[in-house]
């Protein structure tokens, strides 16, 4: 871990061997944490509280997307799923399991948006692009974004989304880094109308689906997730890294990391019901908006934003609303995160230190513009964009690892990344 | 005696379908959510969606309802223009529609934009064309049943006419009423849009170089017709609105907005409802605004958004 909490492990967090007399076999992994687990029920309660009056009130657009985005941190957190850590663990360890996870959440959501696009436009070949998916312009600004996206993940520890999972779990880097994403967005509104016009404005917006139709595309999109499971296992240890058994399932559950390859599913399956009755996963939305709030009362930013700020008849995009869905989904995400990081033992807040608050705000300002200039992060433009059949999906994971690939690698040449 | 209470039943509920199907049948451009509930799997109902933000008819629909998207769709692309005669005669038979069909058009934000292609398909003089009073909002407020399904109708054989002149306003009509006084311009925008102290609502795109409006332009904003629910208020308090505002149809009527579109909704009541003469000017501000040499009256004094 870069933040300083422990390390993570494949086997999972530690867990005391003894067990009190008397206690329920069921109960005995919370045994010495009473309190937290009744204070993440009330967490959990308030979520779903807060969901039913919401539903009420006539918002079920911020109901569900309260509950998925808490579902997303509970996932996010039991998991580890974190983009960079995957991928720190291939290449630093050469283990795969992390690695292949992210396939597994690829190849399910893959499927399962198909299956939605398939319900919604029968026929990919129109013209039409589906409704409100993360399919951007290809061009060299997508590149640069993914390359300064993957510098941040590498210097500030995380990518958006693992930072908000962490921010319920006490991480002193995460808040910082946070801040820094919303500097960073702010940069990334400034240099906008040059970057489009440089670049974005006569770029293409491949949907694969679109000339593949949609078989072609699940079988193209299928090997080449194919080949790079293949490839990563190829260079596995020999030993692979032994699962610690936990002793019954509620460890196993709520205590013990979970396989990879699980949380990949479920969120495979989560991004596509999210999709199917809101939108696409997505954790910036909401940041960049806030962000742009800011730039606008600091007068920092321009007040149009070229080729963002399109025609929408008289239906202006203003956040004057309190919350919008993805703010609803930010917060239930940040909010489980926590209750799941509390039942687990996980929950240990830190004390800052200059070295978190520097890299959470130099990563974090990174990440902020990729996630500007990319018009979406990791969640967003590379996962929800790959799922969708995106060009512009594939094309940003590959430059956002490439440029975690060279921070690593030249940061720790230069004493300022730590391994590990 | 339970035959006698049946059949006298039977008859009452037959009396109460017969109602409800000439509600739409008959003069009524508006259809509630109860008959369309109800007539739903009729094959003379077509229900078409029109609304502006994208991936809301692809989450939930009206069962058996079609998708138009009004900026592809209802204009051309490529000129300032209602879409083409043959464009639109295309999408008529995408929709099944015949000559006997009813059309039933509803949309988001108050069928602004339904209220549009309302405007479109009587400018192609298709007949039996209603608004579903309330739109998508009053519907789900009802907690009425939505569908995610794509309906898969048999192609229509509908043949559109020429476009109706009659109910478009162009540049020269809106300029000729304001000078000549022989007709009357409604002005639904907001206050501060007639007034001239802003140019268009926050975060509107589609600029003009000046603000303010037409010499002679009434102004009643489109939300004054419309209830809580979304719903158009009763024909009467309308007839009362818009006579209290001056505007009692013994004169040909101009209504314009911004781009077409919010006007369409003034437009559709003024006509269709109350039985006026109207025509709607869908170049409106951001064409006459733009305009070279013509008057405005701005009192906020703005002028190429300086003071």
């Amino acid at each position: 871990m870069t933040d300083g909490t422990s390390v993570e492990t494949l086997t999972g967090s530690s867990h005391r061997d003894e067990q009190a007399p008397g206690i329920d076999p069921a109960l005995a992994a919370f045994a010495d944490r009473k309190v937290s687990v009744a204070v993440a029920l009330a967490i959990v309660l308030a979520i779903g509280v807060s969901a039913y009056v919401l539903h009420g009130q006539s918002s079920p657009a911020l109901a569900i997307s309260l509950l998925f985005g808490a579902a997303f941190g509970i996932v996010l957190q039991r998991a580890r799923f974190c983009f960079f850590c995957m991928f720190r663990e291939w290449f630093d360890d050469r283990a795969p399991q992390g690695v292949l996870g992210l396939i597994v959440a690829l190849a399910v959501g893959l499927v399962g948006t198909t299956l939605v696009f398939g319900a919604w436009l029968p026929d990919a070949g129109t013209g039409r692009l589906p409704p409100d998916a993360f399919i951007g312009p290809v061009s060299f600004a997508l590149v640069a974004a993914g390359m300064v996206f993957g510098a941040g993940m590498a210097i500030s520890g995380s990518c958006v989304s693992a930072h908000l999972y962490r921010l319920g779990e006490g991480s002193a880097t995460a808040p910082f880094a946070l801040i820094g994403t919303i500097i960073g967005f702010i940069l990334g509104f400034i240099s906008w109308n040059t970057v489009y016009l440089a670049a974005v404005a006569d770029a293409s917006v491949v949907w694969l689906p679109r000339t593949l139709g949609y078989a072609g595309h699940l079988l193209v999109a299928g090997l080449v997730l194919g080949l790079i499971a293949y490839a990563v296992t190829r260079s596995a240890p020999q030993k692979p890294a032994e699962h610690a058994r936990a002793r019954d399932q509620a460890t196993a559950i709520f205590v013990d990391r979970w396989p990879a390859w699980i949380g990949g599913a479920i969120i495979g399956v989560l991004a596509t019901m999210s999709y199917l009755r809101v939108a696409p996963l997505g954790v910036t939305a909401e940041i960049g908006s806030r962000a742009r709030q800011l730039a606008g009362a600091l007068e920092l930013a321009p007040t149009r934003l070229q080729g963002l700020d399109g025609l929408r008849g008289c239906i202006a995009v203003v956040r004057d609303a309190l919350l919008s869905p993805n703010g609803a989904f930010v917060l239930g995400l940040v909010a489980a995160s926590l209750a799941s990081a509390l039942v687990a033992g996980q929950f240990k807040p830190q004390r800052p230190r200059i070295d978190h608050v520097l890299r959470g705000l130099t990563g974090g300002v990174l990440l902020g513009w990729g996630a500007m200039t990319g018009l979406g992060c990791t969640v967003g433009t590379l996962f929800s964009g790959i799922t969708a059949g995106a060009l512009s999906g594939w094309v940003f994971g590959a430059s956002l690892f490439t440029g975690t690939a060279v921070t690593l690698w030249s940061g720790r040449r230069l004493g300022l990344l730590p391994r590990g | 005696m339970k035959s006698i209470i049946a059949t006298t039943l039977a008859m009452g509920l037959g009396a109460v379908a017969l109602a409800t199907a000439s509600f739409a049948q008959g003069s009524s451009p508006l259809v509630n959510g109860e008959w369309l509930e109800k007539n739903l799997n009729d094959p003379k109902v077509r229900v078409v969606e029109v609304s502006v933000e994208p991936g809301v008819y692809e989450r939930g629909h009206i069962p058996g309802a079609q998708n138009v998207v009004w900026h592809t769709d209802l204009v051309d692309t490529v000129t300032r223009d209602i879409a083409s005669k043959e464009k639109f005669q295309e999408l008529t038979r995408k929709l099944g529609v015949d000559q006997d069909t009813t059309v039933v058009l509803y949309g988001d934000n108050n069928n602004w934009f339904a209220a549009w292609g309302a405007w479109v398909f009587d400018v192609y003089g298709v007949k039996n064309v209603k608004l579903l009073d309330g739109g998508r909002k009053k519907w789900e407020a009802d907690k009425r049943p939505l569908d995610t399904r794509n309906a898969s109708v048999q192609p229509g054989k509908l043949t559109v006419s020429e476009p109706n002149q009659k109910l478009r306003a162009r540049l020269a009509d809106i300029r000729a009423a304001s000078d000549s006084k022989n007709a009357t311009i409604v002005d639904i925008r907001s206050a501060d849009e007639y007034s001239g102290k802003i140019f268009a609502p926050p975060g509107s795109q589609e600029l003009t170089v000046r603000a303010g409006h037409v010499p002679g332009a009434l102004n009643v904003p489109w939300g004054r017709a419309v209830s809580e629910d979304g719903t158009f208020k009763s024909a009467d308090e309308l007839k009362k609105l818009y006579a209290a505002a001056g505007i009692d149809g013994s004169k040909p009527i101009i209504v314009y907005c911004r781009i077409g579109e919010r006007s369409s909704h003034t437009w559709f009541l003024l006509s269709k409802i109350l039985g006026y003469d109207v025509k709607n000017d869908d170049g409106s501000w951001t064409e006459y605004g733009n305009s070279v040499g013509v008057p405005v009256v701005n009192v906020a004094g703005t002028v190429w958004s300086g003071k």
